[in-house]
């Protein structure tokens, strides 16, 4: 499997506080790759390296081809409305009438449509989730950078927009990295799963889940043992 | 307040100010203010009526309105984009923002004679001085608002692909414009405070003017008449302010 992004010993600081140190990864095409770590230790400094947001410290990151973030609340522009919001995700090159079209095809699909002139401040959180998914789903890049995306939602938009993010992934594949706190999270959805160290970190442990359905439920083969793996190498257990 | 309805909005204030004018008219016929000291109601309906009819208060007040325009506009125009180069650059804030501070606390009457030994008569030194009394402030206020952007917008700016130009018009602007339309509504308000100030010097029209001019000649009606329209003006142009508050291209700012 080709890799879409590698990070190469990669170290990262502000300042003189240390946050990631010589971190190796490779992201597969096509995978869906959680990180998860204890609060601080730089998931989203990781998340914002693989986007090409921050430069590394140290070391070297190669990636290949573009990427859009999707933000854990506030990603989308307040002053603009669902469907303008949406419409900039659009590639560039696209004529006004496909711009609409993509927009208008993708506010259906989401159940957005009667959204589509509501600011972002108008709607709750999971709906600018699903709008903000959707101004990353119309790009048509490769790769997603998911950054705690949906741990300011309550527990039932959470395992909701599970299901929507593992459907939107069956419909059309991509390359995913998502970064979580939740344990649960992680292994409901990952194929892969990397477990950082406390800062300054580095990756402890990869864990491989079992093919199958999306997201996974408690019973399935690998979820146990991946979540007690997890607990045991945070320290949590 | 704002979803009260009309009648009470309007209804509300007219009110107050009927019970003012009451009670300005009552104490005037019961001579409890020194002689010379207040005018009657009457007195300043008489100025008004007089002034309005030479054509004298339309003129002062064109004359004013395009002293305070041209300060007002000539300070966004520069102000605004030194504050967004504060704003956005560690370098020019280390720099710059302790002489804008120091130059901040300076009241724009400090100015009047350099005004009027650099721009001599007419205008010009009396736009100087509301160009002062709102440039600062203003400068200021924008380099607050683009320093405290969200770094998440610039993020998604990145990932969109857009352009240094278009960053500015639809991610900068568009974040700070709330705080910018308040700063913009407050600096307005001073710079309509400082007209009378601003043509205390070498002018001979404007309702500054008009004041000075009326209080050398004991006119006290006539000073009234110069306050009341200034203040109805300072109300006229907050409301238009606050009009465009209501937009939805900023309102998000005050609803969160």
């Amino acid at each position: 499997m080709t890799a879409v992004i590698t990070l190469d010993a990669v170290g990262f600081g502000y300042g003189a506080v240390t946050v990631l140190d010589r971190l190796d990864l490779e992201v597969r095409r096509g995978e869906l790759l959680v990180c998860v770590g204890p609060s601080g230790c730089g998931k989203s400094t990781l998340l914002a390296l693989l986007g090409g947001h921050l430069a590394p410290s140290r070391g070297r990151i190669e990636r290949r081809g573009a990427s859009r973030t999707i933000y854990q609340d506030g990603g989308l522009f307040p002053w603009l409305t669902v469907a303008q919001n949406v419409a900039l995700g659009v590639p560039r090159g696209a004529s006004p009438a496909e711009r609409t079209r993509k927009v208008d095809d993708w506010l259906g699909t989401a159940g957005l449509a009667e959204f589509r002139d509501h600011y972002p401040h108008q709607l709750s959180g999971g709906m600018r989730q699903r709008v903000e998914l959707g101004r990353a789903l119309v790009a048509e890049t490769d790769l997603l950078l998911l950054d705690e995306p949906f741990s300011a939602l309550d527990y039932q938009s959470r395992v909701r927009m599970r299901r929507e993010l593992a459907a939107t992934l069956q419909a059309r594949p991509r390359t995913v990295v998502l970064v979580t706190h939740d344990i649960e999270e992680a292994v409901q959805l990952g194929d892969r799963i990397v477990v950082l160290g406390a800062r300054p970190s580095s990756v402890r442990r990869t864990l491989e889940l079992p093919a199958g359905r999306r997201p996974r439920l408690p019973a399935d083969p690998g979820v146990a043992e991946a979540e007690q793996i997890i607990l045991d190498e945070l320290g949590l257990s | 307040m704002s979803g009260s309805r009309l009648p009470v909005r309007i209804g509300l204030p007219i009110g107050v100010g009927a019970l003012l004018l009451a009670a300005w008219w009552i104490a005037s016929a019961a001579d409890a203010f020194p002689v010379g000291t207040v005018p009657s109601p009457e007195a300043v309906g008489r100025g008004f009526v007089a002034e309005a009819r030479a054509g004298r208060l339309l003129t002062d007040v064109i004359a004013s309105l395009y002293r305070v325009g041209f300060g007002y506009v000539g300070a966004c125009v520069v102000a605004i984009p030194l504050g967004l180069l504060l704003g956005r650059s560690r370098l020019a804030r280390t720099a710059l923002l302790p002489w804008i501070n120091f130059f901040r606390t300076l009241s724009p009457i400090a100015w009047i004679p350099f005004a009027i030994i650099w721009f001599g008569i007419g205008d010009p030194p009396a736009i100087f001085i509301l160009f002062l009394a709102t440039f600062f402030q203003l400068a200021l206020a924008t380099a607050g608002a683009a320093a405290g952007v969200p770094r998440v917008y610039y993020r998604v700016a990145e990932d969109l692909g857009l352009g240094k130009a278009e960053i500015l018009f639809q991610v900068t602007l568009p974040a700070i414009m709330p705080q910018l339309l308040v700063a913009l509504r407050v600096a307005i308000g001073v710079a309509w405070m400082v007209v009378v100030a601003a043509e205390m010097i070498a002018v001979r029209s404007g309702l500054g003017f008009l004041i000075i001019d009326a209080r050398n000649g004991l006119r006290m009606d006539l000073v009234v008449v110069g306050m009341i329209t200034i203040g109805a003006i300072g109300v006229a142009l907050d409301a238009v302010f606050a009009r465009l508050a209501r937009s939805p291209a900023v309102r998000w700012g005050y609803e969160r």
